[in-house]
This record gives C-alpha cells, structure tokens and sequence, in this order.
C-alpha cells in the first residue's frame, strides 16, 4: 500500500526549470523509491529559515526509479512568496518532503470511462491518473485541458498517454487555442447527444479553480454523471494533525467538516458542499 | 574501561508525575499522536498531549481555518474533536499499544463540562496527566472566558482539581495583562503544573478584497514569530511560581528548546513545527542530550533555571 511508506524525507533536486510563461517541473532525487495512487500530493519545502513557515502542497506528477536512482516530481505555478523561493532554487539544492499524503483518485470502476479535466496547474494532478488509465486497455478516456490563454496550457511534450486510445480536447478562455470557453463550456458541449445510459458509465476526474469545479459539479449532477473532484485548501501539515484545511461535506442532513489533506483531496463531488 | 554517562533527562512534573525526558508535543499540533507513528517512535517523547476534548464532539469553525503570516501561523480551528468517549474507545488502547505517555487536553462551555471531562478521563489509567484549555482564543464559550482573570482561572481550577486524581496542568493564555497573577491563581487552586504560552491572538486581512483572511475574523498567532513573548512570560512566570512550569511558544529546534529550559521551564512543548517537520520533536530529544553531552551537564535538572541575569 503506497501508505506504508509515508515518511518525512530528505531529497536533492536534480531539475528545476520554468517552462512556458508560469510551469516549473521541479525532479527530486531521493534515497527511496515512491510509489503514489494518482492524486496523492507531497508537502513541499526547500528554502531556509522560517519565513515562509510552512511547505507546500504539490500533486505527485511522476515518480521513477533507474539505474538504483529514485526520483520524485512535481510542476508547480508560481502563486506566492514559498512557490517564488522554490522556483529559485538549483540543481543540488536540499528539499523536505513528507509524502505520499491524501487518498488519490478511485480509478478502479469496470467498463468505465473516465473524462479527466484540468483547469490551469490542476493537469499535473490528473496526468498520473492518464498514465494509468493508458496502461488499462479496457478503460476509455478522453483528456480536457483549460487555461485562460494558450500559453497557460501545459507544454505538449508532457501529455501523458502514449498509445491509448484517449481523445484530448483544449480550451482556452481567450480563444487562441482549442475551444473557446471554459472547460464547463466545453464539457457541456462534450455531453451534447450523448445517450444517458453512455453518460451514466462516466466518471469525470476534475482537478481546477474552486468556480470551475463547482461548475463541473452541477452540470455532472444534471446529467448523471459521477464525479470526483480534487479540492485545494490551505494546509499546515498535509498528514491530518492541523484541521486547518477542511472542507464541508454532506453528512446525511447535516454538514460535517473533512480534512482536505487526510479524507481528500479527492472528493465524490455528489458530497461536497459547494 | 571508562563508562560512558549518559545524561538523565528526565523531568520531576509534580502530582508525582516523572517523565523520561523534558520534551512534549503541544495539544492542537499533535493529532491523537498516532498520525505520527509513520514518523518515529511516539514513545520516545516525554509526553505528547493529544487535540483538546470535550464531553460531545465539536464541528469546529467554518473554514478558512488558518492563515501563514510572517514567520507564524493563525489558526481558528475552533476545537474540532472527536470528544472524549470516542477517544477513550477508539483512542487510548491504540497509544498503549504504542508504548507513548500521553496527557489529554480539555475543555468545556462551562466549569461542569470541564468537570465531566477530567471525571471521565481520570478512569483511564495510562493518562498521564489532564490539561486544562483555559485559553484558546478561537471559541466564544470556554477556554480564555474562564482564563483571563485570576478569579476566573481559580474557580475552573478548583473545580477540575475535586473532579480528578490526576496530575493537572493548566494552560495558560498570553492575551492578559498580569500571567503572573494568573498563573499562581491556578497554583493554589490546586494545579500541579501551568503550560504558557497558548496563541496570541492576531488578525489577517486581505487589502484587496478588503475582508479578514479567516471565517472567524481572529486567530490564533503561533510559530517563532511568538518565541520572544513566549520565553519572557515562562520566564516571569517561573519567578513567580513554586510549580513545575512547562513552556511552549515558536519552538523549532533542540536550542529553542534549552532557551525554555534555561529561564526555568521544567519541560517544553512543540506545537506548530510538527506541522513543518513532523519529526522535530524527535530530533529535538536527541539534540537535548547531545548538547548536555557536549557541555558535560549531568542532567537537564542541574541546566534548568541557570540563566545569568545581568
């Protein structure tokens, strides 16, 4: 269980760069090898002192292990003073990560097919779970991409997917590249024609700004269509202790607060409190 | 052959209470303990104190629930918890398994909550000791209503003390104008320890939006950004009292901690770093005795209290 290795560790970077206007793909080195359910995230930090004081959660974008070499790693947009530090960090800089953390994406549905959408950074959540499903003949997929401009896409040599059979779609808000509209546009689009016994074997993987995922939410409970949704909080610790990063959930009638970090970050989006 | 010492770390707490080592995790940082047995073993702690408790369990504050600010962090978590029978069940048998001393952390809406949650643990052998919230900043009833005068500290005080043979500590909030008087309130009210400093209380705004970063408006400021504060209050406070004294506030390291010890703490707590390290409290019992190690210092006793005052 990727569970049994959660641990605290210390890493060496072997690659950080910038790619288009706002990516950085940042490789780890570390002395272990990871192994992740796509989704799960690592808790982030590398710069010194205290200030920013807590690291930063980053999805988990691949993990390898070569030549007796393990590495981890993630892509990050730079959205504040712990993402700027990091984005200066170089090769052979030191960083600590705690990870694997959260509970992943549930991709083990029969005869399924699975349409993942990603709004801005959120594709580097859902590439792992295309890598997956690539390697699952059965599973059909198709892959929607969103950014307000074109160069807010992920480059295309990152796409996932090798040989599978998946269909990948691009939107943008501007219009310079793919659709034009955002991605709750274009899977309203998507749905058009589409007989309700086909939709309801579908399950959209959604990972995006908060408005975006709560558009998606509403349009998949209209058309029967089950959803998850990775959700993004502000955390301290990533592993469950803080409480500081919940979300609310539907608890029968109720509503009950659960932890970002710890019973997400995936969601069944039918149970969150939009 | 020469033998080689090791010094002895550990701590006298009172209430009869002697604990392996002079390093706890702080209530609110630590989980139920367990959620950091994938890290190191819990049971080399001097004491981890689990989440507060309360009769029923809380929901806690809506979120946004915490805020980085410069070198610190507010919280207004609002004491979400699973209450104590959950954590009497479900909970302790887990944390003797674990071989960890642990204490509880508790609170109430009023002094009879306090009461049934102290009676309720004091049936639990394995506790080491209760601590009383009479600080937290966050919720409206309890924790700093009954912990911001020393008659107010002293009556929750004399109340819980009736309710549990327990040793008691009692956690002490630094938003008031005299901790001294609060603090030997609560001593002669019958506490064995006093534990300062809780959070200060703090507010983060956004200039655009032009709203408070948090849904409950204020939180709760910790981190190092709180440390010179804290240690001048454990300070003043050690002067002030004849009980053990357990001080917490921004610590993050084997020094941060011997400072605490220095001005008289007998035992520290680490809150906020465990979010940033969940390994630090381990690694600040092994720098604890490496440094007395290094400065031939046979025991923490013998270091504890030796600052030299101008």
């Amino acid at each position: 269980m990727p569970s049994s290795q959660l641990g605290f560790r210390k890493g060496t970077i072997v690659r950080n760069e910038g790619h288009g206007s706002i990516f950085y793909r940042m490789e780890v080195d570390l002395p272990e090898p990871v192994r992740f359910v796509p989704g799960q995230f690592a808790m982030v930090s590398g710069w010194p002192g205290s200030d920013p004081l807590l690291p930063r959660p980053f999805a988990i974008f691949r993990s390898g292990s070569n030549a007796g070499r393990h590495s981890v790693e993630f892509v990050y947009k730079v959205v504040g003073r712990g993402t700027a530090l990091l984005s200066g960090l170089h090769d052979g800089d030191p960083v600590s990560l705690t990870l694997p953390l959260g509970r992943g994406f549930d991709l083990s549905g029969e005869g399924r097919t699975y349409w993942l959408v990603g709004g801005g950074v959120g594709f580097s959540t859902l590439f792992p779970a295309v890598d997956a499903l690539a390697h699952r003949k059965a599973a059909g997929f198709e892959l929607f991409l969103g950014g307000r401009t074109r160069d807010q896409l992920p480059p295309r040599e990152w796409t996932p997917g090798g040989q599978a059979p998946g269909r990948f779609h691009l939107c943008t808000d501007d219009g310079t590249a793919g659709f034009h509209g955002t991605l709750v546009d274009a899977l309203r689009e998507r749905m058009k024609g589409v007989p309700a016994a086909d939709l309801a074997r579908i399950t959209i993987l959604a990972c995006g700004p908060h408005p975006m995922l709560k558009g998606l939410a509403g349009l998949a409970a209209g058309a029967g269509v089950a959803m998850q949704a990775s959700l993004e909080n502000h955390m301290a610790c990533g592993f469950g202790v803080c409480w500081g990063c919940v979300t609310a959930i539907r608890d029968g009638e109720a509503t009950a607060y659960r932890r970002v970090c710890k019973e997400g970050p995936v969601f069944d989006a039918k149970e969150v409190v939009w | 052959m020469t033998a080689i010492s090791l010094p002895d770390l550990s701590v006298n707490l009172g209430g009869g209470l002697s604990i392996k080592n002079p390093v706890m995790t702080a209530s609110g940082t630590f989980g139920y303990g367990l959620e950091f047995s994938p890290f190191y073993d819990i049971s080399r702690l001097g004491c981890l104190i689990v989440k507060g408790l309360s009769r029923e369990p809380v929901l806690g504050n809506p979120p946004q629930r915490i805020v980085e600010t410069a070198s610190g962090m507010l919280n207004a978590i609002g004491l979400q918890n699973i209450g104590v029978e959950r954590f009497v069940r479900d909970v302790v048998p887990r944390l003797e398994d674990a071989g960890a001393t642990f204490a509880a952390n508790i609170y109430g809406k009023t002094p009879e909550d306090y009461e049934a949650v102290a009676a309720r643990l004091s049936e639990v052998d394995a506790l080491a000791a209760i601590e009383v919230n009479a600080s937290c900043p966050n919720v409206k009833e309890g924790g700093i209503a009954f912990g911001s005068s020393p008659e107010g500290i002293a009556r929750l005080t004399e109340r819980v003390r009736r309710a549990t043979r327990k040793p008691l500590w009692v956690k002490l909030s630094p938003n008031v104008t005299d901790v001294g008087a609060i603090a030997k309130a609560a001593e002669e009210a019958g506490a064995d320890a006093v534990t300062l400093i809780n959070t200060l209380v703090g507010l983060a705004v956004d200039h655009r939006s032009r709203r408070p970063k948090l849904a409950n408006v204020t939180g709760g400021l910790s981190g190092p950004a709180i440390k010179p504060v804290a240690l001048r209050m454990v300070w003043e406070v050690c002067r002030k009292v004849k009980i053990p004294v357990i001080g917490i506030g921004g610590i993050q390291s084997a020094e941060d901690a011997l400072e605490f010890l220095l001005v008289g703490a007998s035992a520290v707590q680490i809150g906020t770093a465990n979010f940033r390290n969940p390994r630090v409290a381990a690694e600040v019992v092994e720098g604890i005795e490496a440094f007395l190690r290094t400065e031939k210092i046979a025991s923490v006793a013998e270091y504890r209290g030796t600052l030299r005052l101008p």
